[in-house]
């Protein structure tokens, strides 16, 4: 483990878990759900969804799944009710949903996510599958960080629209990769386009940042501008500027042209 | 209702199963776990079988070629023997966009890889059906 992992990405979760607490935790880029201090269920509006993974495969109509939320979604019993009703299959949901818990919970985790509030007892409506600790998910988090940047340390790639670039001659590209490229059109961005495929958000960065080493995808250069360069101290602290020398030496100049 | 963890229970019910997981082969995630870990961290090992059970599914030497989708998934297992054990690696086929698969770590002296394939083809399809 590297010297990131050490570093909480959380404390406020941790301390959470700890005391076995039950609510959800709010933060700039999604929300994680615990219960007795374990992590049941997280969303994020930077990913897709329960409703978008298992729906745009199309096995799972849009239909089927609204009725499954009106019917179960007041009792908080919407993922049992997919299950018990034949829609979905019991170990395909625990799937789906700790793929979804896992995806939601790198962005919310994010740095920078702005401050963070827990709502105590508050519940999801997808009711209780299956839990993770905090523990897990914090570290899977950190991890995740660091594949990506292992495989490409571009982070400009993960914002930027995917433009596509042709493959080398005898270039491999997979049938993953291929999807996602065809549905690339040089102005979608890699959460858009996980949307589009109903594919994780985490899952499509990753395999753009593949994309962008193996330059199958163009890596814009960082728009973040160079910080304007300081002149040392000496160079720019002038105390009073003697106008009577410059002055003369503006007179003695004009009387030699 | 079998769910991830009915489904490594059942697996590890086999002769000479020492471990199990449900890894993602994408990311390296593992979803459920059972058992030992090679190494003693299953985090470690599915990261690691992760990046075998990635090149199998998408290196295209191993694609299957075209042919009738219902047939089965395109990729159905990478096996590893070592000198004293098995792995055994079973995509998962799911209906929504997934790449996952299940492994099977055996002790060799006790267990039966042709069994433990057929075992693991039939927990797989159980594991996405219900």
């Amino acid at each position: 483990m590297s010297v990131h992992a050490a570093v909480a990405v959380s404390s406020m979760l941790l301390r959470l878990a700890a005391e076995r607490a039950t609510g959800a935790l709010l933060r700039d880029h999604g929300t994680l759900f615990l219960e007795d201090g374990r992590i049941v269920h997280a969303e994020s509006p930077a990913t897709p969804g329960l409703d978008v993974l298992l729906t745009a495969g199309g096995r799972l109509p849009r239909s089927s799944w609204q009725e499954a939320v009106d019917r179960a979604g007041p009792h908080r019993q919407v993922g049992r009710f997919l299950v018990e009703s034949g829609r979905v299959g019991g170990g395909e949901l625990e799937i789906c949903h700790l793929g979804a818990v896992f995806d939601a919970a790198f962005f919310a985790l994010g740095p920078g996510s702005g401050p963070t509030r827990f709502r105590r007892g508050a519940t999801h409506w997808i009711g209780s599958l299956r839990s993770v600790s905090a523990a897990a998910v914090e570290r899977e988090t950190v991890r995740r960080r660091e594949l990506l940047d292992s495989v490409w340390p571009y982070p400009v790639v993960d914002s930027a629209p995917v433009v596509p670039r042709p493959a080398a001659p005898g270039q491999t590209v997979t049938p993953r990769q291929r999807a996602l490229l065809h549905r690339a059109d040089g102005l979608r961005t890699p959460a858009q386009l996980a949307w589009d495929m109903g594919r994780s958000a985490f899952h499509t960065l990753l395999e753009v940042r593949r994309l962008a080493a193996t330059g199958l995808v163009e890596t814009p250069r960082d728009p973040t501008p160079i910080p304007p360069t300081t002149l040392p101290g000496w160079v720019t602290d002038v105390d009073s500027p003697d106008i009577a020398l410059l002055r003369r030496l503006r007179d003695a100049l004009e009387a030699t042209l | 209702m079998p769910g991830i963890d009915e489904c490594l229970f059942e697996a590890m019910a086999l002769p000479g199963a020492l471990g199990a997981s449900l890894v993602d082969w994408s990311s390296g995630l593992a979803l459920g776990t059972a058992g030992e870990s090679p190494v003693g961290d299953h985090e470690t090992t599915a990261a690691e079988t992760a990046e075998l059970a990635r090149a199998a599914a998408e290196y295209e030497s191993f694609a299957p070629g075209p042919g009738p989708a219902d047939d089965g998934p395109p990729l159905e297992d990478v096996i590893v023997t070592t000198r004293n054990g098995y792995h055994v690696l079973r995509f998962v086929e799911t209906s929504f966009d997934s790449s996952v698969f299940l492994h099977l770590w055996l002790d060799r002296s006790a267990g039966n890889l042709a069994l433990a394939r057929i075992r693991l083809r039939d927990l797989a399809g159980e594991l996405v059906l219900g």
